[in-house]
């Protein structure tokens, strides 16, 4: 383990949020703690309710917390306006959905290129770049289909080849292996793994699936809203720690 | 993001859609083609009008033989237009100049080229208040006791398939004209031939009436045609257009339905009136139209933006700014726009000659009106659909760009 002092990837403190469904208020999180170094890949494990979604969408930038802090590389993103949020996710995140969400009537180098676009990366460049991530997810051959017509594995590798275009520093993944069978589930792990080691990008994964997190470095047990208990996995903790 | 991006994903987005697209375009297109169409034909219209203002006098009337629009008078009853008559109106309160005239036709020879042309004998030295803008382009006027003397109309001077005059000032041209006589009892037609010599040129007027006038003293074609002191016709031109009507209704007293009397000035500013209605209303529709063009495209976008609510919330997470989304969606509304207007001017100008073909604008009389196309404000209309078209883009494109990404991509 390295020393507190270290300079964290992502920190959380007493993050709080909550919202209004009706009459009712819920309050999704109660005081989250969290810190996460560079490098590092962990899971947010939990319950249906327990706010692990919520809390991704407050690391990515997508949703504001009632109160508390995000720093991430040690700056406030909870105090940024909806411009440099923007410009934040696009530079400094990729996303990968439980759905995938590709646009179906695209390529698949263009879904791939979609960050990229609004990045104002050169033509050429993103041409190259989409080229070399189709190959690192194993869909070289692929660029010219459509989403609907591959596989439902096939189609998250393209969405994780979307979230690298930009070359992000954070990888946020909301279950990503939901809507897919144990076997391309593991492939999909097994190439964030890759990902995480490859790039070095910081990676977390909300999810359901214990396999799945168990494979990660570090479990988040997230529970009514606050960090229940923390516990070390597999990754990481051999080949990957010097 | 690069201009030529935000075209490739907006077009993109409208192929997907592409019959909703298509159709969205099509009320486009006709809001546009029908305000082409009747900004052509409303410039058609008045074109011929002022052509008509412009060539006789606001204080012109025209005295015929028989009325020209009641049912026709049974040759007995016609009344000859004699000196008497012109004595007659000359003597009615409110008449400045009574100007008879007489008319045949016959074909100019002159130097190898032959032209078919309408002859009027006129004291030319009045000319001027029949057609106040009458000038000439050389010489003079052919005086009233001349027997020989010709003036010529511009296009008779310059035919447009000639590249030199047909003749000029001074020059013999030669009259073939057919005449009825009777010897021994049998009527024949007789060709005549009689050299003139040309005294005038008149200036381009841009009415074909004036343009393509041969003209002869009134006593030369008396004599010519053998009219034995019959005119054809008779110009009154009144002390101003006010006292049209009175003198109008006076000579209509005097001699009843065996003479016609008419005001070219009345007639076009009734037909002018009519046609500036009924241009008006189809105006009308046509701008109705462009604003259910305009509803289209705001039902269209609006469908649009609520199927792809999940890929906004997409491109939101990945860093599409609100302006960017905006602008993606306003470009597919620029692009319904501009495809719509363009089209619609095509087959507005198309639309146009197919109409005025159609619509009785002739009122049965052989009448070539042609449409006319104000440049402006053909731009003002393309302006407007761009506009309309952008204006309709804005609340779906305001929806889709103030949207929450974390709700749109939860929506199933």
């Amino acid at each position: 383990m390295t020393g507190m002092d270290e300079k964290l990837a992502i920190e959380t403190v007493d993050l709080k949020k909550s919202y209004k469904m009706g009459l009712v208020t819920v309050h999704a999180l109660r005081g989250v703690n969290l810190k996460i170094r560079h490098g590092e890949m962990i899971s947010v494990v939990g319950p249906s309710g327990s706010g692990k979604s919520t809390l991704l969408n407050m690391l990515g930038a997508l949703d504001v917390p009632t109160s508390g802090k995000i720093l991430i590389d040690s700056v406030d993103i909870s105090r940024m306006g909806e411009r440099a949020l923007a410009r934040f996710r696009n530079r400094r995140i990729g996303f990968v959905f439980q759905s995938y969400n590709l646009i179906d009537r695209s390529k698949v180098a263009k879904n791939v290129e979609l960050p990229a676009i609004v990045a104002d990366m050169p033509r050429n460049l993103r041409n190259k770049r989409v080229n070399e991530l189709l190959d690192l997810v194993g869909l070289g051959d692929k660029a010219n289909r459509r989403p609907n017509a591959l596989s439902g594995g096939e189609q998250q590798r393209v969405a994780i080849a979307r979230a690298l275009v930009n070359d992000p520093a954070y990888i946020l993944a909301d279950e990503p292996t939901g809507n897919l069978d144990s076997k391309t589930g593991q492939e999909i792990e097994n190439l964030l793994l890759r990902v995480n080691k490859e790039t070095n990008a910081t990676i977390v994964i909300v999810t359901h699936n214990l396999e799945l997190a168990e494979g990660t470095g570090r479990i988040i047990h997230l529970r009514d809203g606050v960090i229940e208990k923390e516990r070390v996995g597999l990754w990481g903790h051999g080949d990957e720690a010097a | 993001m690069a201009v030529f991006d935000l075209i490739g994903l907006s077009f993109g987005a409208l192929k997907e859609r592409k019959l909703r697209s298509g159709l969205t375009i099509l009320m486009v297109i006709i809001g546009v083609a029908l305000m082409t169409s009747i900004n052509g034909l409303g410039g058609g219209m008045n074109n011929f009008i002022t052509e008509q203002l412009g060539t006789l006098g606001a204080n012109v009337l025209i005295v015929t033989p028989s009325s020209m629009f009641g049912p026709m008078q049974q040759s007995g009853m016609q009344t000859k237009l004699t000196a008497q008559t012109v004595r007659t109106i000359e003597r009615i309160q409110g008449t400045k100049y009574v100007i008879p005239f007489m008319t045949g036709a016959g074909t100019l020879k002159s130097g190898g080229e032959t032209k078919t042309v309408s002859v009027l004998g006129i004291d030319q030295s009045k000319l001027v208040y029949v057609a106040p803008k009458i000038s000439l382009e050389s010489g003079s006027y052919v005086p009233s006791r001349d027997t020989s003397g010709i003036l010529l109309g511009y296009n008779i001077a310059h035919p447009s398939n000639l590249n030199k005059p047909f003749a000029n000032t001074g020059q013999m041209v030669s009259l073939e004209f057919s005449v009825v006589e009777t010897q021994g009892g049998a009527e024949k037609l007789v060709v005549k031939k009689k050299a003139f010599v040309v005294r005038g040129v008149a200036n381009e007027l841009g009415t074909q009436d004036v343009d393509s006038l041969a003209s002869i003293s009134l006593a030369e074609a008396n004599a010519l045609f053998g009219k034995d002191g019959v005119y054809d016709g008779i110009y009154v031109i009144t002390n101003g257009p006010n006292d049209n009507d009175k003198v109008e209704a006076r000579i209509t007293k005097i001699y009843g339905k065996n003479i016609g009397v008419m005001s070219p000035k009345a007639i076009a500013s009734t037909i002018q009136d009519v046609m500036g209605t009924f241009i008006g209303f189809l105006s009308a529709i046509g701008g109705v139209s462009m604003f259910v063009g305009a509803v289209g495209i705001i039902t269209t976008l609006y469908t649009s933006v609520m199927e792809r609510t999940r890929e906004i919330g997409l491109l939101k997470a990945i860093g599409y700014t609100r302006e960017t989304v905006l602008l993606m969606f306003l470009t597919e509304s620029f692009a319904i726009g501009l495809v719509g207007a363009l089209l619609g001017l095509v087959f507005g100008v198309v639309g146009a000659y197919v109409l005025i073909g159609v619509l009785p604008f002739g009122f049965g009389q052989e009448i070539s009106i042609s449409p006319w196309f104000s440049v402006p404000d053909l731009g003002q209309v393309f302006l407007l659909a761009l506009g309309l078209s952008v204006l309709a883009g804005l609340y779906p494109a305001w929806r889709a760009s103030t949207m929450s990404p974390i709700l749109a991509l939860k929506k199933e």
